[in-house]
């Protein structure tokens, strides 16, 4: 077994190690624990981080990989089929080790970031043990190097989303949104569940690299649309999980949880793994699947940002922000660019962990406040927070310098290229969608950055109202009462923010601000081959046609053939290596597109920061009067677009109507059915029962009746007397004599 | 050591007859020792069993040995029919793959129901006395090898459960009870018609006479062309195959045949909630396995999509009305009935990775449901009512009992990691592979969501949030200050007590680890289903005829 698969097994297994001590041991520990939560995730961190060095810096290797497996559940010889195994294994590439890297990361400072936050909660153990359970999982997805693997993983984030959501479970709200995260999840699931099934029923295998391998050799024995719905139904896990739309309704709920678990789970990791998911199965993506998930992302991303504009509560903003940054992610991945896409994922974990878990700070310090209409002034009481919440806002909206700025440049820039490849036409409403959301992003986070920080704080205008969220949290901190000092808060909530911070800065990832391009990321994430392109697969016709389009393009011809594909691999200036004319084009030209697209977003981010200013800083338009000029939109926005309330008016109500009419159907016609049978049995019985007491015994009591009225009537005759005999003899005698004459006379 | 098994709890049943009805606590322990030292028997055959063996059919030269494992075979009832030949009914016991896990199951939940019976406080001794005798007759159901044998065990069972729902159970057990004994009894009328049929049609090679004996019957070499229901008789094989399956179906329990199952849980005590959802399902299916298809395979093949579609049926359909429900049983008895859905489905899907999960899913699911019967028993124990929403808030109060409910309950809805998971993975890898049941399994994962959406609704109603206004019990202050609640009526332990905690934590062990490693179970079928699958494989069907 490679050493590196050692050291990744002992990080997969180490945050299970701390869930299963702190589940069943928190209350008999000091401290109920924490140290050992922290403590262990400290130690898986430095182990991946060793990984990651090795992987990474020693290696240096964008092809670099390592796997391994083992025997899992074993068929036998299975006929038809022959010997079937079920494996389980690890695969370490580079986008595993960076992964890695980063969940462990998170998760170490989230721990450490909750003993400030979570102190004194009644559950304070188990909230350790929650965040444990839940980075075994996450850690398992990353490590998985097959689809069965990745979906029990899949629903086990969940499961510790579940947990972590309603952790103040006494909350209604917060059980309502648990449930609510599990189900719309299971949606997403069953869809890729399905997705699977599509592709073991061709292979006998979940292994990623068997499926690749037998897809790359053309053996996939269903149809083409089969293959594209395969990728499509294996998106609607990331759909689910990443809360894109039509299921991101249950991200914003979840804010439910306590604040350090919306920045581990709700914005960095959990959330993230939809996208990674998306990425790993990348190239058996038809590019049919890839028009829905760039159409999916991009308006996920839009509709995503015009909701955070008018939130008022701080996790709320973010929390939209979290689900359009994860829209831009998507649509990444759907216009093919994938190491931006990926790039995305980790620029935006850092900064969105720094940016809740600097609201996090916010929310301890204001006492569980959250509304932003009642804060503002916080960057004197509340530097450190301030400043390190600035650094990630500056990144989130995608300003020079940041990580931000180079991640999102890169997508943009892929879907301008994707839409200049696919020749233009609905399809630049991918790359439009996504800059308009881009204005839209520098708008509500400089709103949210003035409204919390600067001006003067506005805590006395709140309208009295019992405050809940007190006795909620139960929280005992030594703050009671409404107006007191807010103060920074302390070290172990501090440094978090510092790290997340620093890590947004650009040079971390690029020596060059303007192009991410150049650094180490986009070398170790290169665009892998697709295995299902128009080169590899379809029927011939389709493929002349896909084939001279393109080689008139590209000039040069396509052969059929992975090996022949190959042959015509493009070469671009950074080494990105594309096998699929498909992709190479749309690599080719994304680069062309690079510094169009740092333009037009730089005028987005401008324009977005100037509004904001406008509405919020100087104060030239009211923001509540514009609010009443354009009401519907505003109510469209603020309502969330109303789709909680259709979904409650359809699918919700519909399901339980369903449930409701079945169960009676159950207990009234199928029951019934079976009770009247009864019920018949019955009168038939009795029926037969009557006929039995009234005819067939009637007979024999009848029989027994006749004998006796006739032996009683009989018995009268036997007198004894001899004149009563000689009366008889003589009436006999005489009926006789009367039955002879009549015989004569006729 | 098959037959020590089969009967041991007969002989716990005739020492208890020996002991005075006022010595309740002899009665259960001794009732407890014969199930503790079954389980210690299941156990050693499970060790003494050789997983490389087939099962189901003979081998060449029709001998079971070699094939079926712990054999006991002995003449039982001859009887001489003049020129019809003779009746020969055998004592035939013995396993394979298919009964190895349900004797462990069995076995299993026979100790649990043991434990879980101690609250039972009308006429111990009459109780205990049928409780055993419903072991022996479940237990020997699973290990006949002989028809006939099979079928007087099957009528065995009935017995001693109209008893014990009729008299320990609920307010409406009488109804429950004689609904359930006609149901059942309705089924088994057909099958005994069905096995007088296959004895004249099937000789055993290795006597040349007339046979009751299912490992004769599953070749189909040895029926007799032209006998009633020999291959020739395409029709009356037909109709055999159909009203075999009525007869299972109705215990499994398959839409439309479910209605007694929900009436009989409501009612019934929670042992025999337990044994009955736990044990006594399975031999639905467990006899369709054995019996309906490996003996007629080509009208198994012929029904497959059928089958596959009422499997659906029984999910979605008892999922919706599991969710309608208000009543905590009827809610885990219509789980019940979704979940066996998925043993029908994975048992059309006729190919290893659905026979395979259909089989392991029995088995899981009598763990599991066996644990929800037992948590929902907890509750009614104290609340002395089960309507979902008179709780609330319970999370708080009685926190490891919440625990183990959220495990059980997320058990039931087969989240990866425990051991239902694994089993309805492969019973729809299976119908989703076979070409036959591929849109039947589409449509059926909408029991996922479902069965999802009922658990955690009411998971949500009666364990958090807040102790609802009309709520079952009180908040008082305990004495450490603490807020808690207390039950009318129940001067127990408040949260889990010991027997209750030893009923409960050993399923919770075999959960998880049979979730997280299924072979020690699944490893023990996989020979004999592969063999199944080719028994009933049209390729097999062509070269028999």
């Amino acid at each position: 077994m490679h050493s590196l698969i050692q050291l990744s097994i002992a990080v997969l297994l180490l945050p299970l190690l701390s869930f299963v001590i702190l589940i069943f041991f928190n209350r008999r520990l000091p401290r109920r624990g924490d140290f050992i939560g922290v403590g262990i995730l400290g130690a898986t961190f430095g182990l991946s981080a060793y990984i990651f060095w090795t992987v990474i810096v020693q290696h240096y290797d964008p092809a670099f990989r390592v796997a391994w497996d083992f025997t899992w559940i074993d068929f036998g010889n299975v006929p038809g089929v022959g010997p079937l195994v079920i494996k389980m294994g690890i695969v370490i590439d580079n986008l595993t080790a960076i992964m890695l890297a980063m969940v462990t990361l998170i998760s170490f400072l989230v721990h450490l970031y909750s003993t400030g936050y979570m102190k004194g909660d009644k559950h304070y153990g188990r909230f350790f043990a929650y965040l444990g359970i839940f980075t075994f999982s996450m850690l398992g997805i990353v490590l998985a190097d097959n689809l069965f693997a990745i979906y029990i993983f899949w629903e086990l984030v969940g499961l510790s989303s579940y947990l972590l959501i309603g952790f103040f479970f006494e909350k209604e709200s917060a059980a309502d949104a648990q449930k609510k995260a599990f189900l719309a999840n299971r949606v997403g699931d069953i869809g890729m569940w399905l997705g699977i099934l599509i592709l073991y029923s061709q292979f006998h295998t979940f292994s990623y690299h068997e499926i690749f391998g037998h897809l790359a050799a053309g053996e996939f024995g269903m149809s083409h649309a089969w293959l594209t719905a395969a990728g499509i139904l294996l998106f609607m896990g990331c759909v689910g999980k990443s809360a894109q739309f039509p299921l991101h309704v249950w991200l914003p709920d979840a804010m439910e949880g306590p604040t350090p678990v919306s920045a581990l789970i709700h914005a960095a990791t959990m959330v993230a793994a939809g996208v990674y998911f998306v990425a790993r199965i990348f190239v058996l993506l038809t590019p049919e699947a890839l028009y829905v998930i760039s159409f999916v992302g991009a308006f996920t991303a839009f509709m995503a940002a015009t909701i955070a504009i008018t939130q008022h509560d701080i996790k709320r903003v973010l929390a939209y922000s979290t689900v359009s940054q994860l829209g831009y992610m998507v649509l990444g991945l759907g216009v093919g660019a994938y190491s931006a896409a990926i790039f995305h994922l980790v620029t935006h974990a850092f900064f969105k962990a720094c940016l809740f878990l600097g609201s996090g700070a916010i929310i301890h310090a204001m006492h569980h406040e959250q509304d932003m209409r009642w804060m503002g002034g916080l960057r004197k009481n509340m530097p450190w927070t301030f400043v390190t919440f600035s650094v990630a806002t500056l990144a989130l909206a995608g300003l020079p310098l940041s990580s931000g700025f180079m991640s999102k440049d890169a997508i943009l820039a892929g879907a301008i290229g994707f839409a200049q490849a696919e020749g233009g036409g609905i399809y630049y409403l991918v790359p439009f969608l996504g800059f308009i959301s881009a204005l839209m992003t520098a708008f509500y986070m400089g709103r949210q950055i003035w409204l919390v920080f600067f001006g003067e704080s506005r805590t006395h205008l709140k309208p009295a109202a019992p405050d809940d969220h007190h006795a909620a949290h139960a929280h005992d901190d030594g703050h009671e009462g409404e107006h007191h000092a807010v103060h920074e808060v302390a070290w172990n909530m501090r440094l978090p923010l510092v790290i997340l911070a620093a890590l947004s800065i650009f040079v971390v990832y690029s020596p060059d601000p303007l192009d991410g391009g150049k650094g180490w990321f986009m070398h170790m994430i290169q665009t892998p081959a697709t295995v299902v392109g128009e080169t590899v697969h379809a029927e011939p016709a389709l493929h002349m046609e896909a084939g001279e389009s393109l080689a008139a393009g590209e000039g040069h011809e396509v052969v059929p053939g992975h090996g022949a594909a190959q042959m015509h691999a493009e070469t671009h200036t950074e080494g990105h290596t594309f096998a699929d004319p498909r992709q190479a084009e749309i690599g080719h030209l994304s680069h062309a597109a690079h510094n169009q697209a740092i333009m037009i977003s730089s005028i987005m981010v401008a324009l977005g920061i100037v509004l904001a200013l406008v509405f919020y800083v100087f104060r030239l338009i009211d923001p509540d009067k514009t609010a009443k000029a354009i009401r519907p939109l505003y109510l469209l926005s603020f309502n969330k677009w109303y789709w909680d309330e259709i979904y409650n008016a359809t699918v919700i109500k519909g399901s339980l109507g369903i449930a409701r009419l079945l169960s009676w159907f159950d207990a009234n016609i199928v029951d019934g059915v079976v009770n009247g049978v009864a019920t018949l049995t019955r009168k038939f019985a009795f029926a037969n029962g009557s006929f039995d007491r009234y005819a067939v015994d009637g007979m024999v009591n009848f029989t027994a009746f006749f004998v006796n009225t006739s032996g009683a009537f009989m018995k009268k005759l036997q007198t004894g007397k001899v004149q009563t005999y000689v009366v008889m003899v003589i009436l006999a005698l005489f009926g006789y004599f009367v039955y002879y004459f009549t015989q004569l006379v006729y | 050591m098959l037959s020590l098994i089969v009967f041991l709890p007969v002989i716990a049943g005739l020492i208890i007859l020996a002991v005075p009805s006022s010595q309740k606590q002899i009665i259960r322990i001794v009732s407890l020792l014969a199930a503790v030292v079954q389980m210690v028997l299941a156990v050693m055959i499970w060790r003494g069993y050789d997983p490389s063996l087939a099962g189901i059919t003979a081998m060449a030269g029709g001998m079971p040995e070699g094939s079926f494992q712990f054999i006991e075979r002995l003449p039982w009832i001859s009887l001489d029919l003049g020129n019809m030949g003779s009746m020969n009914i055998e004592y035939f016991l013995g396993v394979d793959g298919l009964s190895i896990t349900m004797v462990i199951l069995t076995a299993l939940v026979s100790t649990i129901g043991v434990l879980s019976s101690w609250t039972i406080k009308k006429q111990v001794k009459g109780y205990f006395l049928l409780y055993n005798l419903l072991a022996t007759a479940m237990m020997g159901c699973f290990v006949a090898l002989d028809f006939f044998l099979f079928y007087v065990f099957w009528e065995l069972m009935l017995l001693p459960m109209y008893f014990l729902i009729g008299i320990w159970g609920g307010p409406n057990r009488e109804y429950a009870a004689i609904k359930f004994f006609l149901y059942t009894l309705f089924g088994s009328v057909f099958m005994l018609l069905v096995m007088i049929g296959l004895y004249f049609s099937v000789i055993d090679p290795l006597t040349g006479n007339h046979t009751f004996s299912l490992v004769a019957m599953a070749s189909q070499e040895n029926y007799i062309k032209d006998a009633i229901l020999g291959p020739d008789n395409a029709m009356w094989r037909y109709v055999a195959f159909i009203v075999l399956f009525i007869g299972f179906a109705i215990k499994v329990p398959m839409f439309p045949f479910h209605t007694w199952l929900p009436d009989a849980h409501v009612e019934a005590p929670t042992p025999i909630s337990v044994i009955l959802a736990g044990v006594l399902l399975k031999l639905g299916t467990y006899g369709m396995m054995r019996i309906n298809f490996p003996l007629f395979p080509e009208v198994f093949q012929a029904s497959m999509y059928v089958i596959g579609v009422f499997g659906a049926i029984n999910i979605i359909y008892g999922a919706f009305c599991a969710l309608a429900q208000q009543d905590l049983k009827k809610m885990v008895a219509y789980s019940s009935i979704s979940h066996m859905g998925y043993v029908l489905l994975g048992l059309a899907a006729a190919n290893s990775e659905g026979m395979t999960g259909a089989l392991y899913q029995m088995f899981n699911h009598g763990t599991i449901t066996a644990m929800l019967f037992l948590l929902v028993g907890v509750i009614y124990d104290r609340a002395h009512t089960r309507q979902i929403d008179k709780f609330g808030g319970l999370a708080s109060y009685m926190p490891v009992y919440a625990g183990i409910v959220t495990v059980a309950w997320f058990a039931s809805l087969g989240l990866p990691g425990l051991s239902g998971f694994i089993s309805e993975a492969f019973v729809f890898v299976g119908a989703f592979s076979s070409e036959t049941t591929r849109y039947i399994a589409m449509v059926s994962v909408l029991g996922i969501v479902f069965g999802a959406a009922y658990l955690l609704w009411s998971l949500q109603r009666m364990f958090l949030g807040k102790r609802k206004d009309d709520a079952a019990y009180d908040l008082v202050t305990g004495p450490d200050g603490q807020e808690q609640i207390h039950f009318h009526d129940w001067n127990g332990k408040l949260d889990l007590d010991g027997r209750e905690l030893a009923m409960l934590i050993p399923l919770v062990v075999i959960t998880i680890f049979l979730g997280i490693y299924p072979m020690p179970i699944m490893g023990l079928m996989t020979t004999t289903v592969n063999h199944l699958v080719e028994v009933l494989s049209p390729v097999m069907m062509a070269v028999v005829n």
